[in-house]
Formats: structure tokens, C-alpha cells, sequence
């Protein structure tokens, strides 16, 4: 469903995104994980046909985004990093505006915001000025939007930022839940969330692809020998942390010396 | 066509919750009135001269859309240049700052149906806007009769003048959306298009004893002297097409601006 090949982007001197190559098949989920500044925003923006590539190629459902913008841009939902959101439009106003953007037809718009508005929980805040939202609610009237026209590929850039547990919880089972029909790349910082709601997981640092595999692929490559169930998660920080800061910090973080993500000084791979 | 309406609807439903559309709207009427009270004091006292001189024929020649409908529509003309660039910055530097740009570069439309749906959004504020000015033009209809007993305004003279302005707010509503797409800064966008129009709009007051070519150049290059003939009753080629290709290649450069501004 989407093929990224040979993929490049430079910001004057800054590469963000050097030579990624993936496949994503049509129904799967996959988790998107990297250090900030790793290029994953950028990655997205790119799939998106936002942002175009210094080089390579990226086909969704066949379709190039450079070549053919309007087809890939009609199949895809997306959730920027930041919501999209207007603070002097309602939410309705909001999703009217995108479903006029997005060309739904005419007679299927009421419904079809109802359904999404439904699935972010928005109701009760439907006619109250976005601006006056908590940031929360921001987040689930962005999500709304990606949602809307119920679009094949899902691309959705942290989508539980700012969210309260139990939304949290409602995000991860409503991502779930498109599986199969939908395919979905997912951004997060939050390592369960992977091990809950995705099939594969996509861990680039500095531009660079580190590992793209299954969860259980990843266990035995990087945990040999070890036995791990997905509701003991601390298995994928360790091979996070192994990935991204080189086998030391991964042995670091294990002797519970605190090698946090982010924190560690950095080790070249 | 579907999109750039809902990109029109969307940007008119945020101006006036705003206060911006709103406050340019005031402004314009409150000097509007200032103007026509002002031009309509002169045009009384001009009257009172002439029937002290005891002269019928200048009497009779005095006309109230010469000296009263046309010096309000000339000082809204600059007016209008002037509160454009607060309608105009908005448009674009707004959604860059607000990241709402990406939503809108994703969705699966074309660029100029959003250029095109920011400027009509626009032009229907300016619209607004030349309806308050027309106001003042009837009020006088309801009082004043020609000297043969005629409507005392020619409404053909209105009619063009009022197109005049409105091709004059086209021109400086494209070139502040060109600007706006430029940056992400709302008040460098009204400022720069501010300064851009202003200039193209008083350059007549360098021709003042400016002789020959250059004379002809900088009255050629005027935003306010192609204003003159639609205020006098006449349509022009040459003003219509004046203030169009600065419209034409407003838009146009917008949305070579939008494709370009992903690439910086
Ligand atoms: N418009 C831009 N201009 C210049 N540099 C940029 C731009 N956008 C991103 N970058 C740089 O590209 C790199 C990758 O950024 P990106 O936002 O893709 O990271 P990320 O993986 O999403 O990080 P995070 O986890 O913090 O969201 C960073 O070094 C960033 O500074
Ligand atoms: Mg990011």
C-alpha cells in the first residue's frame, strides 16, 4: 500500500531523511518510533505530499505522490503533529470545512461527521469555539478530521499526544479496530502503545533506518533465547534503547543506570 | 470549485468572528461619512457663492455627483488601499503560523482552488465594504432633484466609480494575499502590502512638475490615476486592464508561491 524507496530529504545542509526504504502492505499497522528530530514528522509530511523529497520515491496505493498528488492525497487521512485546527471555527464548522475540502459528497457529510465525531468523542463540544478547547479536544477534533471520509491509509503523526488515559485507551482500540481495512502508520513516543496496537514497528534514527520487522521478528533478533509476552513491555524499551544508542547504552539502560531516550549523550551507530 | 467555496465559506465564518472584518468595515463607513459630510458642506457653500454672484448657468452646471460623489469615491480610493492589506494578511501568513497550512496542502485539491477560495473570501469583505460606500450616493438620491427636475445624481457616474473602487480593492486584495503567502508573520504581511500599495497609489506626487516619458511612466505605473476616468463616468481598456493583470498576476503568484513555499 505505501512503497518508500530510496527516500531523501535535506533541509540546506540537514539531512533529516537518508535513503529510507519500507513497505507497508494494505491492512497493517505499523509503529513508527525514533528519537525526536529522527525524521519521522518529516517521513510523514512526505507521504502526505506535503513536503516534496530531495530524492527517492514514495508510491501510495500505486499511485506517486509526486507524480499523481491528488490520488494519493484522496486516499489518505492525516494527523499532523500539530492539529490543524481553526480556534475561530466550531468543530462542526471545522469538519464541514474539511469534508467540503476533501469533496464528500454533499448528501453524506452530516452523517459522516456525526460517525467521526462519534469515534473522537467530541459530542458536547460540537458548537463551541476550538480556540476555547482544552488541548486535548484539539487533539481528538484533529483526529476527527483525519478520520473523516473514512480514507484507506491513516497517517497519523503522535495521535495520543495530550490525551487523558482513558482516551488514550479509546485511541489505541479505535486504531486497533481499523486494522485490516485501513492501513495505518503511527508515530509515538510511548513504546506500549506499539506493543498494543501495532503488527510491525519502523525505528529510524538520525534519517536512518535501524529496523523494520514484526514485533515478534524484532524479539528474536534482538532478544535471542529470551521469552516475552506483550503485556510484559519493558522487553521493547530494551530493544529500543539497543536500536537507537548501540548495544553500550542498551546494557547501560539494562544495569538500571539510566540511559532514557533522549537524555543518554548520544553514541554514533 | 467544491473546495475553493468551502475554503471561502471556512475564511468568511473566521473574519467575522473576528473582530478584524468587522473594525475595517467600521472604519469605512465612519470615514466615508466624515468624507460626504465634509464634500457636501463644500458642494452647499459653492452653491451659496453662486447665487450671491446672481449666475443661473453656474448654478445650473454645479453637479452633486461632480462635486460630491466623486471626491467621496477619490478619498475612499486611498482609503480602501489602505485598509486592504488588514483584510488581506490573514489569509495565508495566518495558516502557516497556525500549522493549518498542512491541512490544507493535504487535502486532495489543487493549490488555485485555494487561492481561489481565499480571494473570493476576500473580495466578499470588500464587497462589503464598497456596499457601505454606495450607501451614501442613495441617501443623496432620496433629497436632491436635477436642476430640470431630474434625479439629482447620475447614476451612471456612480455605477462606474464604484466599479473603479472595486477593481481598485481587486487589485490590492490579490497583491496582500500574494504577500501574506510570502510569510508567516501577520503584521509583516499588512505592512509590506501597506507600503507595496501606498506607494503604487501617491506616485502621481512625484509628477508634479515632472515633465515628458517619465511623467507618462509614473502616471502609467498609478494606482490612483487609472482611479480618475471611472470617477468622471468613462470606462477605460486601459485602467480595466491595469487593475486586472495586477489581479491575474496576484493569483498566479500565489499559488506558485504556495508550491514554492515547500520547498524552502
Ligand atoms: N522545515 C524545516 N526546516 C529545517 N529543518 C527541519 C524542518 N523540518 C524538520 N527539520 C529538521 O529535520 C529533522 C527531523 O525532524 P522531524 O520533525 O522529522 O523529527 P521527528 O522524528 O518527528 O522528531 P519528534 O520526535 O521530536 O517529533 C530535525 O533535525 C529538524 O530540526
Ligand atoms: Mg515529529
Amino acid at each position: 500500500m505505501i512503497e518508500v524507496e530510496h527516500l531523501t530529504r535535506r533541509f540546506r545542509e540537514l539531512v533529516a531523511v537518508e535513503d529510507l526504504s519500507f513497505r507497508v502492505e494494505k491492512g497493517e499497522v505499523v509503529g513508527f518510533l525514533g528519537p525526536n528530530g529522527a525524521g519521522k514528522s518529516t517521513t510523514m509530511r512526505i507521504l502526505t505530499g506535503f513536503l516534496p523529497a530531495t530524492s527517492g520515491t514514495v508510491k501510495v496505493a500505486g499511485f506517486d505522490v509526486f507524480d499523481e498528488p491528488l490520488e494519493v492525497k484522496r486516499r489518505i487521512g492525516y494527523l499532523p503533529e500539530n492539529p490543524p485546527v481553526y480556534p475561530d471555527l466550531t468543530p462542526l464548522e471545522y469538519l464541514r470545512f474539511c469534508a467540503g475540502l476533501k469533496g464528500l459528497p454533499r448528501r453524506a457529510v452530516a452523517g459522516e461527521i456525526e460517525r467521526v465525531a462519534g469515534l473522537a468523542r467530541l459530542d458536547g463540544v460540537m458548537d463551541r469555539l476550538t480556540g476555547s478547547l482544552s488541548k486535548g479536544y484539539r487533539q481528538r477534533v484533529g483526529l476527527a478530521q483525519a478520520l473523516l471520509g473514512d480514507p484507506e491509509v491513516l497517517i497519523l503523526d503522535e495521535p495520543t499526544v495530550g490525551l487523558d488515559p482513558l482516551q488514550i485507551r479509546e485511541v489505541r482500540e479505535l486504531v486497533k479496530s481499523l486494522a485490516g481495512r485501513h492501513t495505518v502508520v503511527l508515530s509515538t513516543h510511548i513504546l506500549p502503545e506499539v506493543a498494543m496496537t501495532c503488527q510491525k514497528v519502523l525505528v529510524v534514527n538520525k534519517g536512518r533506518l535501524v529496523d523494520f520487522d514484526t514485533l515478534d521478528g524484532l524479539i528474536r533478533k534482538h532478544l535471542p533465547g529470551r521469552t516475552v509476552t506483550l503485556e510484559d513491555i519493558a522487553f521493547l524499551e530494551e530493544i529500543y534503547s539497543k536500536l537507537v544508542e548501540g548495544p553500550a547504552a542498551a546494557a547501560a539502560a539494562l544495569a538500571g543506570l539510566g540511559a532514557a531516550p533522549g537524555t543518554a549523550p548520544e553514541v554514533a551507530p | 470549485m467544491r473546495a475553493a467555496l468551502a475554503v471561502a465559506r471556512k475564511e468568511l465564518t473566521a473574519a467575522f468572528t473576528t473582530p478584524v472584518a468587522w473594525a475595517v468595515l467600521m472604519v469605512i463607513a465612519f470615514f466615508a461619512a466624515q468624507f460626504f459630510n465634509g464634500a457636501l458642506d463644500a458642494f452647499r457653500f459653492l452653491t451659496l457663492r453662486a447665487m450671491q454672484l446672481q449666475n443661473p448657468g453656474l448654478l445650473e452646471r454645479l453637479s452633486l455627483t461632480e462635486r460630491v460623489v466623486a471626491p467621496l469615491f477619490g478619498s475612499m480610493g486611498l482609503l480602501l488601499v489602505i485598509v486592504a492589506p488588514f483584510l488581506s494578511m490573514r489569509l495565508f501568513a495566518e495558516e502557516k503560523r497556525a500549522r493549518t497550512f498542512e491541512l490544507l496542502l493535504t487535502a486532495p485539491v489543487r493549490p488555485w482552488q485555494i487561492v481561489l477560495g481565499k480571494y473570493l473570501a476576500g473580495m466578499a469583505t470588500m464587497a462589503a465594504a464598497l456596499l457601505l460606500v454606495a450607501l451614501f450616493p442613495l441617501l443623496l438620491s432620496f433629497y436632491a432633484t436635477g436642476t430640470q427636475g431630474g434625479a439629482g445624481v447620475e447614476w451612471q457616474t456612480v455605477g462606474t466609480g464604484l466599479l473603479g473602487l472595486l477593481l481598485l480593492g481587486a487589485m490590492a486584495m490579490a497583491v496582500g494575499m500574494f504577500v501574506s503567502a510570502l510569510t508567516e508573520s501577520v503584521i509583516v504581511a499588512a505592512l509590506v502590502s501597506l507600503l507595496f500599495l501606498l506607494s503604487l497609489y501617491v506616485v502621481t506626487l512625484f509628477t508634479i512638475g515632472m515633465e515628458g516619458p517619465v511623467r507618462e511612466l509614473v502616471l502609467a505605473l498609478s494606482a490612483s490615476d487609472h482611479l480618475t476616468s471611472f470617477l468622471t463616468g468613462r470606462i477605460e481598456l486601459k485602467d480595466v486592464v491595469y487593475y486586472l493583470s495586477f489581479v491575474v498576476l496576484g493569483l498566479w503568484l500565489t499559488d506558485r508561491a504556495l508550491e514554492g513555499a515547500r520547498w524552502a
